[in-house]
C-alpha cells in the first residue's frame, strides 16, 4: 500500500506542480487516473505473484499447440466463480476472452452438473467432453477489495494444474478477469495471452477528433488526447509505454509522443510541410516518420532523446508510412516512385531499396508482423480498399477482407490477430479478425466514427 | 470642376483597363514579364500609383473579397498532383494578384477525394498544395509568401460517391493568411 501511495503522490505531484505547456490540461487528470489504475493493478498483481499458494505447474506440458496447423478446438469449462456477486461477471469475461481466440470450445455453463462451490470431480466433466475445468472462489476483504483464488483442473489426468491467488480493487474486475484469462491461456498453450492488451484509435464525435484507448475487446473506452483539428493513426512503442501520432495544430502537422507513465505529451518534431509518424524502432530509441519539409515527403528517423535527425530517402516523389522490422534491420514503406503507391523495403540507412508489391496500383499502410515473416497492408482492388498480407520477399500476397472498404491494419502483439478500419456497416469502425481473415467483428462503439486503430505491443 | 470630373473619369477608365489586364493574363508576357509593368509606359505608372493609393484605402476584408473573386479551386486527376492545363490560368491570376498586392500572404490547402488511405492522401494533398505553390513561385512570387497545408481526404467539399463529387474534392484551395 505504501508503494501505491508513493506512486499516487508522484502522479498528483506531477499534475499540480510544474504544469508545463506541454502537459495536458484536462487529459492529464483522466490519463493519470488510467495510469494509476494500471499501476495499482500491476502492483497488486505483483504482490499476488509473491504469495502464489503453490506453483503446481511442474514440467511445462502444452495442452494446446496453437502453432500446429490442423488445430482441434480445445474444450474448456469455466465455472461461475463463487463467493461474491462479481463471480458471474468475471467468469463471463474469461469465457469471452477464450471465445475470441477461436482456439477453444467454451462449454455452455447451463450443462454443468457440478455446482460452483463443490470440489472438482472429474466424473462430472467427462460426459461433457471438457478437457480442462476452471473454478474460482472470491473473498471480499474488509477494505472492499476482492481476493480471488483460481484453480485449473486437467479432467483426463484428474489433477490440479493451476492454483493462483489474485487481489484487486472491486471496480477493476475487467482487468482482473483478463489477467486470469492470460494466465490460464499461458498454462494451456505455453504462449503469452493478449487479453490485457489495448487498442488506440482515432475517434470522431461530431466535429471533434480525439485519440481513444480501449481494451482489446472494445471495453473500458477512454478519451486520452483531445487536441488537434485532425489527428492521425497512432503507433505504439514496443514496450507499450508510449504512443506517437501526427496532429494538425495551428495549421502545422506536428509529431507528438504520449508517455503513459508520466501522462505527458511531448512535441517530437515540427516543421513546414506534412509530418506523419511511422513506427518506432524495436529498442524504442528512434521514431520513423515522413516529412515534406524539403519538398516531397521523405523518410526520416529521429532519436527521441537527443532529437538527432537522419534522412533516409531523397526521391523527388512521395515516400511515407515507414514500419520497422522486428529485428530492427529493415524498413517497409510506401513510395510512388513508380507513379503509383507501392510497398518498398530498405535498410536502416536508407540504402538497398527494393519494391515488393507488383499486383494492384494502390498499395499503402504497411505494418511488419511481430514475428517478421509477414507484412499487412491496404490494397485497392475492384474499386475498394482491402486488407492483404504479403511476405517480405514479395511472395504469398493474400486478401483477408472483402466487405466494404477495409484499411489501416495493425497486428496484435502475438501476431495472431489484426485490427483494422472498416466502413462495411455504413460508418467507419474499428474491427478485429484472425490473421487468416476469420472472425471479423466490430469492437468500437456505434456512436463514434472510429478509424486508425493500433494494437499495443 | 469640369477638369476634375474629366480627370476622375480618365483615371477610372485607365483603372478599369488595368483591372481587365490583370484578369485576362497575356500569355506572351509571362512568366518573365510579370511584375515589370511599371517600366512599360506612362499610363501604367499612373495605374500603379492609383493602385497603391487604393491598396492603402482597402480594408483587409476588401482584399480578401478581391482574392476570393479571382482564386477558384484548381483540380487534379485521381491520385495525381501535376498541375493541369485548365488550372494554369487560375494560378496565373493568383500570381498576378499577389505581385500587385505585395503585402499579402496566402495558404494553399491540398485536398483529396475519399478513395485512398488517410495517410497516403495526406502526402498526396501535400504534393498538390506544393505543386500549386511551385507554379505561383515560378511566376515570380516569393516562396516566403506562400504556405501550404494538407488536409488529405479529411475535409471533403462534396459527400456523394460520384465521379463529379470526387473531382470537386481533388483540389487545391487558396486562402489569404495575411
Amino acid at each position: 500500500m505504501k508503494i501505491i501511495q508513493i506512486i499516487k503522490k508522484r502522479l498528483s505531484g506531477k499534475q499540480s506542480g510544474k504544469q508545463s505547456g506541454k502537459q495536458f490540461e484536462k487529459q492529464s487528470k483522466r490519463l493519470s487516473q488510467i495510469v494509476t489504475e494500471a499501476v495499482l493493478l500491476t502492483v497488486m498483481l505483483c504482490l499476488v505473484m509473491l504469495c502464489m499458494l503453490c506453483p503446481v505447474r511442474g514440467e511445462a506440458k502444452v495442452y494446446l499447440d496453437i502453432t500446429s496447423p490442423g488445430l482441434r478446438k480445445f474444450p474448456i469449462a469455466i465455472q461461475d466463480f463463487s463467493g461474491a456477486g462479481e463471480g458471474v461477471g468475471i467468469s463471463e469475461i474469461i469465457r469471452s476472452d477464450f471465445n475470441f481466440t477461436g482456439l477453444f470450445l467454451v462449454l455452455d455453463k447451463g450443462a454443468f452438473i457440478e455446482t460452483s462451490d463443490s470440489p472438482f470431480n472429474a466424473d462430472n466433466w467427462k460426459p461433457l467432453g471438457a478437457d480442462l475445468v476452471v473454478k474460482g472462489t472470491i473473498e471480499v476483504a474488509p477494505d472492499g477489495s476482492l481476493g480471488v483464488t483460481v484453480s485449473g483442473y486437467d479432467v483426463v489426468e484428474m489433477k490440479n494444474i493451476l492454483k493462483k491467488r489474485y487481489s484487486s480493487r472491486r471496480d477493476l474486475v475487467r482487468p482482473l478477469a483478463h489477467k486470469i484469462a492470460d494466465d490460464l491461456f499461458e498454462v494451456i498453450t505455453g504462449q503469452r495471452g493478449l487479453f490485457s492488451t489495448k487498442i488506440v484509435f482515432v475517434g470522431q464525435e461530431g466535429h471533434g477528433r480525439a485519440i481513444y484507448l480501449m481494451d482489446y475487446d472494445g471495453q473500458r473506452l477512454k478519451k486520452i488526447v483531445g487536441r488537434g483539428s485532425i489527428t492521425m493513426k497512432p503507433r505504439w512503442s514496443s514496450d507499450g509505454k508510449t504512443i506517437a501520432y501526427s496532429s494538425l495544430r495551428n495549421m502545422k502537422w506536428n509529431i507528438y509522443t504520449l508517455d503513459f507513465d508520466s501522462a505527458t505529451e511531448h512535441l517530437v518534431y515540427s516543421s513546414a510541410g506534412t509530418n506523419l509518424v511511422g513506427g518506432f524502432t524495436p529498442d524504442g530509441q528512434y521514431l520513423l516518420f515522413s516529412s515534406s519539409s524539403k519538398g516531397s515527403p521523405d523518410i526520416y528517423m529521429i532519436h527521441l532523446r537527443t532529437k538527432v535527425l537522419s534522412r533516409l530517402t531523397y526521391e523527388p516523389n512521395i515516400d511515407v508510412s515507414p514500419s520497422v522490422s522486428p529485428d530492427g534491420k529493415q524498413i517497409v514503406y510506401v513510395s510512388d516512385r513508380s507513379s503509383v503507391p507501392q510497398l518498398y523495403i530498405m535498410g536502416m540507412d536508407g540504402n538497398d531499396s527494393r519494391r515488393i508489391t507488383f499486383e494492384g496500383n494502390y498499395n499503402t499502410t504497411p505494418e511488419w508482423s511481430p514475428a517478421g515473416d509477414s507484412i499487412v497492408f491496404t490494397s485497392r482492388t475492384g474499386g475498394l480498399f482491402q486488407v492483404f498480407t504479403i511476405k517480405p520477399d514479395g511472395s504469398a500476397m493474400a486478401q483477408l477482407t472483402s466487405a466494404g472498404n477495409n484499411e489501416e491494419p495493425s497486428f496484435s502483439p502475438d501476431g495472431r490477430y489484426i485490427t483494422f478500419t472498416s466502413d462495411r456497416d455504413g460508418t467507419k469502425g474499428v474491427y478485429v479478425m484472425n490473421v487468416n481473415g476469420e472472425g471479423q467483428h466490430k469492437i468500437s462503439p456505434r456512436n463514434i466514427r472510429a478509424f486508425g486503430p493500433s494494437w499495443s505491443r | 470642376m469640369k477638369r476634375l470630373v474629366i480627370f476622375a473619369f480618365l483615371a477610372l477608365f485607365i483603372f478599369a483597363c488595368a483591372q481587365k489586364e490583370v484578369t485576362i493574363p497575356d500569355e506572351s508576357k509571362r512568366p518573365h514579364d510579370a511584375g515589370k509593368k511599371e517600366s512599360t509606359g506612362k499610363e501604367d505608372v499612373t495605374t500603379i500609383d492609383k493602385e497603391n493609393i487604393r491598396d492603402n484605402a482597402l480594408s483587409e476584408e476588401d482584399i480578401r473579397r478581391e482574392m476570393e473573386s479571382i482564386s477558384s479551386d484548381i483540380h487534379f486527376a485521381y491520385n495525381r498532383y501535376e498541375i493541369t492545363e485548365e488550372s494554369q490560368p487560375i494560378l496565373r491570376k493568383i500570381s498576378d494578384w499577389m505581385l500587385k498586392r505585395t503585402k499579402v500572404s496566402i495558404l494553399v490547402e491540398g485536398h483529396c477525394d475519399e478513395r485512398g488511405t488517410s495517410e497516403y492522401n495526406l502526402a498526396l494533398g501535400d504534393q498538390r498544395a506544393q505543386a500549386a505553390k511551385n507554379y505561383i513561385v515560378s511566376l515570380g512570387v516569393p516562396a516566403s509568401r506562400i504556405e501550404t497545408v494538407s488536409f488529405g481526404k479529411e475535409q471533403p467539399l462534396c459527400m456523394e460517391k460520384t465521379e463529379e463529387c470526387w473531382a470537386k474534392n481533388r483540389r487545391a484551395h487558396f486562402v489569404m493568411s495575411k
